[in-house]
């Protein structure tokens, strides 16, 4: 416990923490303002375009929530404060457990940022436009799109763990979900295994917060999908840290 | 208590520490020296648990360092690169370390007087000075008033005033009965502080010493030539005498060159010179490393 708090305390004094928030509330915004501006006036009263807005928000705040867990794991090698850390933490498998924990926290803090300036956002333009709240539909997106985000903090310290150089992880998280997984995505498509592209880890994180319902595989099996990435990378990050010597 | 046991660590085709051994006695300071690349840090990382050995063991108060509970308040380590944030404080930065090693917040406060930092605190450590930051180093180090401390070149960047007050301030640790390791490849920099010196060269051990057995080295080395070095070197070990091939059949003796001379005398040993050298601290540290040239490399 006290490590974990050691652990938020390192992300609360630093600003670029506090810069991830801002981008976070920006993309709450954005996502609403969008969303409700780009839909007809019987879309607006769609009970389920509530829980689209939270679904689409926490997609891009999923994107943050990986970055920041990345970031909370490699500033550590980038700065050098690694051999200070393991001074206090000398057990390593313990110290990738509690970075694990941190980024699925910061996942949940940047999320509920979103989750003010969506709420500020929709309420008060909702109630201009008439349209009644549906806090039902609302929360059912809510617990998917918070589990979604707090995996994807996970995942992200993960693959710090794993990886250790910031420019590396941060560059190659990015190039993978928007470039090379797409690419996986069209030629299994061509071989006829599309099935199988939609378990690939960006794929699997955005079924988990998909509002059209679309794909072929289930929530369930796509939640599975995207904790099965997070063991992998968590066993090679425990693996890569105890191997590791701090010269 | 610090214990190191065979220790050996390669970095790919370079032996850094090989087959090390030395201890370092509580309510004492003892001194790591050897010259730049000798391999002190990489021995100290190894003994913290942040270098993983090749072969040997370490341990500190009879444990290895990642078995000890509540390691930051029982061994105080400062390491030779820096290691704070440079976009956090250099309160926060141990306000960090202190939750993380279950010591009270008003400690930080405490070490951050005691190294004269209070008024920089809470400034970034990205605009700190060498100096500041080793007083930062410091004051982690000190954070949990610990047995132990563990301190890599720890003199650097500290003004003549600070080095005199590290000095004093180890002093008083080590007469509290606290076991100290401090490392330097200036022997003259921790001469007045230590009581006894582990020296090492190219990853091995070339002499654990009191330090008065090294300033009596200093001053009252005698060198003796003779065609039969090698007898004269039993007969002068045979009688206590610290005796040492210095080459091209010298001996290096601590003794007056009178004893030498009626040793030598009574047992029919031929002499080709007999002199008294007096050396300073630091060409004896350079004898015992070997190779003046590498020094400052």
């Amino acid at each position: 416990m006290r490590l974990f708090g050691a652990e938020l305390l390192k992300l609360r004094t630093l600003r670029s923490t506090w810069g991830f928030g801002l981008v976070a509330l920006a993309f709450g915004a954005l996502v609403t303002a969008g969303d409700i501006g780009g839909s007809t006036e019987l879309d607006r009263l769609d009970p389920e375009l509530q829980s689209r807005i939270v679904l689409d928000a926490a997609f891009a705040v999923s994107i943050l929530a990986l970055l920041v867990g990345i970031i909370l794991v490699t500033n550590e090698f980038r700065h050098g404060t690694i051999a200070r850390t393991l001074l206090a933490t000398p057990r390593r498998g313990r110290f990738v457990a509690v970075k694990l924990l941190t980024g699925a926290v910061a996942g949940a803090a940047l999320f509920l940022l979103m989750l003010v300036v969506i709420a500020v956002t929709a309420v008060i333009w909702l109630g201009i436009l008439d349209v009644p709240l549906a806090p039902g539909e609302a929360a059912d997106g809510l617990w998917r799109a918070l589990f979604a985000v707090v995996l994807a903090g996970t995942f992200g310290a993960a693959v710090g763990g794993a990886v250790h150089s910031q420019v590396g992880a941060l560059v190659g998280a990015l190039v993978w979900m928007f470039v090379l997984e797409p690419i996986c995505w069209v030629v299994l498509g061509l071989l006829d295994l599309d099935s199988i592209a939609e378990y690939l880890p960006a794929a699997s994180l955005g079924r988990l917060v998909d509002s059209d319902g679309g794909g072929d595989v289930p929530w369930l099996g796509a939640s599975g999908a995207f904790l099965g990435w997070i063991t992998v990378a968590t066993v090679l990050a425990v693996l890569r840290t105890r191997r590791r010597d701090i010269t | 208590m610090i214990e190191v046991v065979g220790l050996s660590k390669r970095f790919g085709s370079t032996l850094a520490v090989d087959d090390l051994t030395f201890s370092v006695k509580p309510g004492a300071i003892t001194g790591f020296l050897g010259p730049n690349g000798a391999g002190k840090s990489t021995t100290m990382r190894a003994i913290l648990g942040l270098v993983r050995p090749n072969a040997g063991t370490t341990s500190i108060l009879g444990q290895q360092y990642r078995e000890l509970d509540q390691p930051v308040r029982r061994v105080g380590v400062l390491l030779e690169t820096f290691d704070a944030h440079p976009g956090r404080s250099g309160r926060n930065h141990l306000r960090v370390l202190a939750l993380a090693g279950g010591i009270p917040r008003a400690r930080v406060d405490e070490v951050l007087s005691l190294v004269d930092l209070g008024q920089a605190s809470r400034r970034r450590v990205k605009g700190y000075s060498l100096g500041m930051r080793q007083r930062l180093g410091l004051a982690a180090a000190l954070l949990g008033d610990p047995e132990v401390l563990v301190l890599d070149e720890p003199a650097n960047g500290l003004d003549p005033q600070g080095i005199r007050w590290l000095r004093d301030f180890l002093r008083t640790l080590a007469a509290d009965g606290r076991t100290i390791l401090v490392s330097s490849h200036v022997l003259a920099e921790v001469a007045q502080t230590v009581d006894e010196v582990v020296i090492i060269h190219r990853g091995k051990l070339v002499q654990q010493v009191a330090m008065a057995e090294l300033e009596a080295m200093a001053a009252g080395s005698t060198t003796v030539r003779s065609p039969e070095a090698e007898r004269l070197a039993t007969l002068l070990a045979e009688a206590d005498m610290g005796v040492r091939a210095v080459g091209d059949g010298r001996l290096a003796v601590a003794a007056p060159p009178e004893q030498i001379g009626e040793i030598a005398a009574a047992n029919g040993v031929v002499l080709h010179e007999l002199s008294v050298e007096r050396a300073t601290l630091e060409e004896v540290f350079l004898e015992l490393t070997g190779e003046p040239g590498e020094r400052g490399a």
